[in-house]
């Protein structure tokens, strides 16, 4: 089966950067799988998952994003996003007293972090793409 | 004449600076390595987003809200200059470079019967404009310490980059900071921010950019697009500049401390012969002494 080559870049560095399967990317009207020859597309994300996956749809890898833009053309799919955690090292507590804290707080910077929290639990407990 | 002891002791003041200066060449050179490291980390993002918006720029037509970091304000009276300096000292000419050229650059564009603000990024260039031009400065940044904290730091001087845009404070935006070329040469270096400046790098491709607009989809369009993309692009240049300061003030210092270990090297090298050459002038004088006493009796 073809391969498509995936680059995740962050501002401080390259994260991850290979080919593979598929990829799950957070679109911001809805989230969009790429297969390799998937048409050329300039997307801008929304704070959610990224799940890469091998040839045979085994989930590779997942990151949360916290926003960005994702380029996709039939050979390659770049994901540009402003930070970036592997799901498995996000602390479910740790975010948890972060929107607390963030709740009451009226100031924009303070509801977009306290969006992207959300988004961080929420993409916790979601199972979702795990498996294809 | 100096006695023997005054030069020991010179040779050995000499002595222990060349020791500090080559604790600081060392020093100097291992966080060159990690900055360079980090600064060639940032670059495929940047330019990524570089080329993203060089085939999205076209698109922008009105010059409403976010869109305005691009196409300018139509104006070009108030000017905010942001020279980006080291906050330390000791590597040489680099931070007096900058301010030399931003000082020069403020009086040319007064010159021109232009308002010009300064916002200075680094203790040096801070209390260089403190010094001369005080009313001028709208905010300063200090002790950024962009190799540790690294995007965050960038994101404070970009947010408030932006919220005296939009509050109209400013019409062009201009760095002032030290590229760095190679380890041991940096070129002060001058950047529009705000408006953009896509002109050099969508120029040649303009060709083929018409035929990329042409097959890329855009979600969710073009406009919404851009304007996530525009300020992001603001934050990134930020970085990308205060990364490559960092890497360059570091690579500064470490020519500088080469240059000043060795100058102490020579120096100790001629105190050294001086002193030889006293202490054989003692003898010979004692000699003497002890020769034409002999003589005399």
């Amino acid at each position: 089966m073809a391969k498509i080559s995936f680059d995740l870049v962050s501002p401080e560095n390259l994260i991850f950067n290979d080919e593979v399967g598929m990829i799950i990317v957070p679109g911001k009207d809805g989230d969009f799988g790429v297969l390799p020859g998937h048409s050329k597309v300039m997307s801008s994300l929304r704070p959610g998952r990224v799940m890469v996956y091998g040839e045979d749809k085994n989930l590779l890898k997942a990151f949360f994003v916290s926003g960005g833009f994702a380029e996709v053309n039939p050979e390659k799919c770049i994901v540009l996003a402003e930070s970036v955690d592997e799901i498995n090292t996000l602390e479910k507590s740790s975010i948890e007293k972060e929107v607390e804290e963030l709740k009451d707080q009226e100031t924009d910077a303070a509801k977009e972090q306290l969006s992207i929290a959300k988004a961080k639990i929420e993409a916790l407990d979601s199972s979702f793409y795990e498996k294809i | 004449m100096p006695s023997l002891k005054d030069i020991k002791t010179q040779i050995n003041s000499v002595g222990s600076t060349k020791k500090i200066t080559s604790a600081m060449k060392m020093v100097a050179a291992s966080k060159l390595r990690r900055s360079q490291e980090k600064a060639e980390a940032a670059r495929p993002y940047s330019s990524r987003l570089e080329e993203m918006l060089a085939s999205l720029a076209s698109s922008a037509s009105s010059g409403e809200g976010i869109i305005k970091l691009l196409t300018g304000t139509g104006n070009d009276q108030n000017y905010i200059v942001v020279p980006v300096s080291a906050d330390r000292g000791l590597c040489g000419g680099f931070n007096s470079s900058i301010n030399r050229e931003t000082f020069k650059l403020v009086k040319s564009l007064e010159g021109d019967g232009k308002n010009v603000q300064i916002m200075p990024v680094g203790k040096k260039s801070r209390d260089f404009f403190n010094r001369v031009m005080k009313d001028q400065i709208t905010e300063s940044f200090v002790d950024l310490n962009i190799s540790n904290t690294g995007y965050e730091s960038a994101l404070q001087v970009s947010n408030k980059l932006q919220e005296l845009y939009f509050e109209g404070k400013f019409d062009k935006c201009i760095l002032i900071f030290n590229k760095f070329k190679s380890a041991i040469s940096q070129e002060v270096t001058q950047q529009q921010l705000i408006p953009l400046d896509v002109s050099d790098s969508s120029k040649e491709e303009n060709v083929d950019d018409s035929a990329v607009k042409a097959i890329y989809d855009y979600e969710p369009d073009e406009e919404t697009i851009l304007k996530d993309l525009l300020p992001k692009n603001v934050s990134i240049q930020i970085f990308k500049v205060l990364l490559e300061s960092d890497a360059g003030e570091h690579g500064a210092r470490m020519a500088a401390m080469d240059n000043a270990t060795r100058n102490a090297g020579e120096m100790i090298d001629s105190l050294t012969l001086k002193y030889n050459r006293t202490r054989q002038a003692f003898i010979t004088k004692e000699l003497i002494e002890i020769i034409s006493g002999a003589e005399s009796i």
